[in-house]
C-alpha cells in the first residue's frame, strides 16, 4: 500500500529511520553540536535539549547481528536490546556525547550496566523511574530530574536556567502538537499518509534536531493538505506495543491491505498525546508530572492497567479502528501480561484482538502477512 | 475491618491436602531419630503451621493478607497479622503430580518466556486453587514479571481483593532507602485498614530484637558453611534458614531455637570434619541463584555421587544483613526499608545496578573456598541472565571458572536433566574439578 504522496520531506524523514546518523543529524554534529542518546519514552528529552543538546532515542536500525553483544547478553533478552547493544560495542555510537537510561525494563537497565563497562562515551547516566503515578513519585522524579539536570551542568559547564527549560519545553511541546496534527488526518475515512510512512515520521522527530523536525514538519503537514486519501484498504487497524521503529515491520500489513491509522506504541502516541503543562511555575516540577501521571503510561507503572485500557479504547472509537494487533518482543514480560488483560478487555468490547511475537529486526514477514492476513479475513465483513 | 472473602473450594481443598500430605511426610520422618532428622521436622512443621493459619482465618472469616519476604514481616508479625506468600502454592507443589499440568495451563495464560513461579501465581489465582486473601501486597520489583503478574492478577479473579504496592526506587543509597521507609509506612496504613490491627512501636521494637537474633544465628551458622568440608549439604541449612529467618518465624522465639538446634549440629559435624556430602567433598559451588528445588531428585544426588558436589552457598542462604537499629521508630523503619531494598536475596541482586552480583559473587567465593560459580540462568531471570558476561569476567578476574547453564528451575522440559548433567560433567572435567584421589 503506498499513498500518492510525493513529499520531500517524507522522504528525509523515511531516510532518518534508515540509520542512526542521518544527514540532520551528522550536519548538527558538523557544526559543534552535540548529541545525547536514551533510551526510553520516559526520557526527558526536553532537559537535553535545554543543555544545548540534540537528544536522539536509541535505536538498532540498521544493525544485522548481534554477534558482539552476545559476549555479554543471553538468549533470554530482547533482540531489541542485544542490537542497540552491539551497535554500541561495534562503535556506532561513539559519537554520543551522552547515553541516559531509566530502570524501564529488565533488559534495557542491564544495558546500562554493560554499555558503562564496555562503550566509551563522556557521560553515562541512570534515571529511577518510579513503577508508581501518585504524588509522591512524581516529587521522587523530580528530584532526579534535578540530578540529571545538574549532572549535565557539572559535565558541559554550563547553567540550565529555567528559561532554557522553557524553551526547550515549548519546542517538544510543539513536535508533540505537529505529530498529533499528523494523527488526526489518520483519523480520515481516507488518510493521506500510510501507517508506515506515520511510523518515520515519529521516529525522524526522536532523531534529528527539533527545531529542525518541526519545520519540516509543517511542510509535511502542508504537502498532506493537498494530497490524495487511501482508498483500497480492508480493516482500520491498531497497533499496539513496545518498540518499533522499522517502518517495513508494518509495510508488510499494509501492503496487504491492513492501513495502520494509529497505535499505542513507545514510537508512537504514548511519546506525544498530551503536552507538558507550560503553565506550571517550575519547568522540572511541570516535567515530573507529565511523564508519571500525564503521559499515556507503559505497562510497568503499577496501578495504570484501566488508563492504559481506556486509552486504547478511546483510540479504536476515535480511529474508527476494527481491529487491533498487539506486538510483543519475545522475551519481554511487561507486554505479555499486559495483553493477559488488554485481550479480555477488547473482547467485552467486541474489539477483534491479535497477538503477534516479533523479534527487533524484521524477520518472518512470511508468516506475518499469514496471520495478519488471516486476521483481517476474520474481521472482513466490516468493511 | 475486611472481612474474609467468599473462598474458592477449590484452594481451600488444595490446601488442605498439603497439610495431610505435609504430616504424611512427619510420620515417615519420625523413624528418624537423628538431629538431621529433628532439624527437617521443625520445618515441615512451620509450614504446615502458615497453612493452618490461613486454613483458620478462612474458617473463622478472620482478615488475612497475601504479601511477600521482601516486605520484612517484622512489621507483619508486630501488627499481628496473618500472612502468606501466595508463592508459596507454586512453591510447595513443585514436586506434586499434577505441576506439569499447571505449567502447561499457566502457559496458556502468559506464554512460555514468562517467568514460570509468576505464571503459575496467577494460574493458581485464575484456576481458584489459591485462597483468597482480604488483601494483596503486591511485589513490584526485583523483575518486570512481578509487576506485570501482581496486575494481571487483579486484573482477573482478585478484582474485588484490595490491592498495595510499595515504589520501589533503583538506588540503594540513603535518599532511596528514606523513600522506600515512607512507602513501608503507607503499607502499615493499607494493612491497619483492612485488619483493623494497628502497629505499635514497643511491639515492633521487641519483634526487631528477635529478628536481629535470628538474623546473627544465621550469620554464625553461615561461618560454620566456611569449613571444609561443609557440614551440610545444599538441602540442609540455606533454604531453611532463609525460610525460618524471612517467613515462617519472623521475630519469633521458635526461629531462634531452631537456629540454635542447626548450628550445633553443624558444629559438631565441623569439629569432627563430617561432610554434608555423603562420599566427600571435591567441589565447593556458589550456585548463585534460586536451589535447584525442582531437580532435588534428579541433579543432587547424581552431582554428590558423580562429582562429589555441595552447594556451599547460594543466593538465598547469603547473609549481608545487619542488624535493625531498634533506638525509634525512624531507625527501625530505616533499617527495614534499608533489608528490603537492599539485603534480601534476588530483590539485592536483581532489583537495580548489577554491582551486587559481582561483589557477593567475589566475597562469597572468597569468603566460602568456593571452587566454581554457577549461575543457572532460570527463564525468567533476564536481567540477571543480561549480566553473564560480567559475572564471567569478575570470575576469570578472581580465578574461578564460571558455568552459565539456562534452564528452568521450575521446568525440565525446558532444558532436560540429561542436558544439564552434560553440561556440568563438561564443565567439571574441562576445568580439573572434583577428580577422585
Amino acid at each position: 500500500m503506498q499513498t500518492s504522496l510525493r513529499s520531500k520531506v517524507l522522504d528525509t524523514f523515511i531516510e532518518a529511520t534508515q540509520t542512526i546518523l542521518n544527514p540532520e543529524l551528522k550536519k548538527w554534529i558538523d557544526n559543534g553540536g552535540k548529541v545525547t542518546g536514551f533510551f526510553c519514552s520516559y526520557g526527558p528529552e526536553e532537559i537535553i535539549t535545554a543543555a544545548g543538546m540534540v537528544p536522539i532515542r536509541i535505536r538498532a536500525s540498521g544493525s544485522t547481528s548481534t554477534e558482539l553483544a552476545d559476549a555479554y547478553l543471553s538468549s533470554i533478552n530482547c533482540s531489541f536490546c542485544r542490537h542497540a547493544f552491539n551497535m554500541g560495542l561495534s562503535g556506532k555510537y561513539d559519537f554520543l556525547e551522552g547515553v541516559v537510561w531509566l530502570n524501564n525494563c529488565d533488559h534495557v537497565r542491564r544495558i546500562y550496566d554493560n554499555w558503562k563497562r564496555k562503550v566509551k562515551n563522556p557521560l553515562y547516566h541512570m534515571m529511577s523511574l518510579p513503577k508508581m503515578t501518585t504524588d509522591v513519585q512524581v516529587e521522587w522524579f523530580h528530584d532526579e530530574l534535578v540530578i540529571f539536570k545538574e549532572a549535565l551542568e557539572k559535565h558541559l559547564g554550563i547553567k540550565i536556567t529555567n528559561n532554557k527549560l522553557w524553551e526547550a519545553i515549548k519546542t517538544h511541546n510543539e513536535t508533540r502538537q505537529l505529530l498529533r496534527q499528523l494523527y488526526e488526518l489518520r483519523k480520515k475515512e481516507n488518510p493521506p499518509i500510510t501507517g508506515a510512512e506515520s511510523l518515520a515520521v515519529v521516529v525522524a522527530s526522536t532523531a534529528m534536531p527539533r527545531a529542525e523536525f518541526n519545520q519540516k514538519m509543517k511542510e509535511l503537514l502542508k504537502d498532506l493538505k493537498g494530497a490524495e486519501g487511501i482508498k483500497n484498504y480492508k480493516a482500520r487497524l491498531m497497533l499496539v506495543g513496545s518498540i518499533l521503529d522499522n517502518p517495513n515491520y508494518i509495510k508488510v500489513i499494509e501492503d496487504i491491505g491492513g492501513l495502520v491509522v494509529t497505535d499505542s506504541l513507545c514510537f508512537g502516541t504514548r511519546l506525544f498525546w498530551r503536552d507538558v503543562n507550560e503553565k506550571d511555575k517550575d519547568p522540572l516540577k511541570a516535567l515530573a508530572k507529565y511523564y508519571i501521571q500525564e503521559k499515556p503510561a507503559c505497562p510497568r507503572m503499577f496501578g495504570e492497567q484501566p488508563n492504559r485500557s481506556k486509552f486504547i479504547k478511546d483510540m479504536v472509537k476515535d480511529f474508527k479502528v476494527d481491529g487491533v494487533i498487539g506486538l510483543r518482543m519475545v522475551m519481554c514480560d511487561l507486554w505479555t501480561g499486559e495483553f493477559f488483560m488488554l485481550d479480555k478487555d477488547l473482547k467485552a468490547d467486541g474489539v477483534p484482538f491479535l497477538k503477534l511475537e516479533r523479534e527487533y529486526a524484521v524477520v518472518g514477514a512470511g508468516q506475518l502477512r499469514t496471520r495478519a492476513q488471516a486476521f483481517m479475513e476474520s474481521i472482513g465483513g466490516r468493511r | 475491618m475486611k472481612k474474609g472473602m467468599k473462598q474458592p473450594e477449590k484452594a481451600i481443598k488444595l490446601y488442605r491436602d498439603d497439610n495431610a500430605y505435609m504430616q504424611m511426610l512427619l510420620d515417615m520422618l519420625a523413624a528418624d531419630t537423628s538431629e538431621e532428622g529433628e532439624i527437617n521436622r521443625f520445618v515441615i512443621k512451620a509450614v504446615m503451621e502458615r497453612t493452618n493459619d490461613v486454613l483458620q482465618c478462612v474458617e473463622k472469616d478472620e482478615p488475612f493478607i497475601a504479601s511477600w519476604y521482601p516486605y520484612s514481616a517484622e512489621v507483619l508479625t508486630a501488627m499481628d497479622v496473618t500472612w502468606w506468600m501466595f508463592a508459596q502454592t507454586a512453591f510447595l507443589g513443585i514436586e506434586s503430580p499434577h505441576v506439569l499440568d499447571d505449567i502447561d495451563g499457566a502457559e496458556r495464560l502468559l506464554g512460555s518466556d514468562f517467568c514460570t513461579v509468576l505464571r503459575l501465581l496467577l494460574y493458581y489465582v485464575e484456576a481458584d486453587m489459591s485462597p483468597k486473601p482480604s488483601a494483596l501486597v503486591a511485589l513490584l520489583h526485583p523483575c518486570d514479571g512481578t509487576v506485570i503478574a501482581h496486575q494481571a492478577i487483579k486484573h482477573g479473579k482478585w478484582a474485588d481483593v484490595p490491592i498495595f504496592g510499595c515504589d520501589p526506587p533503583y538506588w540503594d543509597n540513603e535518599r532511596a532507602i528514606e523513600y522506600y521507609a515512607n512507602e513501608m509506612r503507607r503499607m502499615v496504613g493499607f494493612i491497619s485498614e483492612i485488619t483493623d490491627k494497628k502497629l505499635d512501636i514497643d511491639r515492633l521494637r521487641e519483634v526487631c530484637q528477635q529478628s536481629n537474633k535470628e538474623y546473627a544465628l544465621w550469620q554464625e551458622y553461615n561461618e560454620l558453611r566456611r569449613a571444609i568440608p561443609c557440614p551440610h549439604d545444599w538441602t540442609l541449612g540455606p533454604p531453611q534458614c532463609f525460610a525460618m529467618a524471612t517467613y515462617y518465624y519472623v521475630g519469633k522465639p521458635q526461629g531462634e531455637a531452631w537456629f540454635k538446634k542447626l548450628i550445633a549440629n553443624a558444629e559438631k559435624r565441623v569439629k569432627a570434619g563430617v561432610s554434608g556430602v555423603a562420599g566427600g567433598e571435591r567441589i565447593r559451588v556458589l550456585w548463585f541463584d534460586i536451589l535447584p528445588l525442582m531437580w532435588q531428585f534428579d541433579i543432587q544426588p547424581w552431582m554428590e555421587a558423580e562429582w562429589g558436589v555441595n552447594l556451599v552457598m547460594n543466593m538465598f542462604g547469603f547473609t549481608p544483613y545487619t542488624p535493625i537499629d531498634t533506638k525509634n521508630e525512624k531507625t527501625m523503619f530505616h533499617d527495614i526499608a534499608k533489608r528490603s531494598l537492599n539485603d534480601f536475596p534476588m530483590v539485592r541482586q536483581a532489583r537495580g545496578v548489577a554491582d551486587h552480583f559481582l561483589t557477593d559473587i567475589e566475597r562469597i567465593v572468597k569468603d566460602y573456598s568456593i571452587d566454581c560459580v554457577i549461575w543457572p540462568g532460570h527463564m525468567g531471570h533476564k536481567d540477571g541472565s543480561a549480566n553473564i558476561g560480567m559475572m564471567r569476567e569478575k570470575c576469570r578476574e578472581i580465578g574461578v571458572p564460571f558455568l552459565y547453564i539456562g534452564l528452568d528451575l521450575f521446568d525440565k522440559r525446558y532444558t532436560s536433566p540429561d542436558e544439564v548433567k552434560d553440561r556440568l560433567s563438561n564443565f567439571f572435567s574441562i576445568h580439573g574439578l572434583g577428580q577422585k584421589k
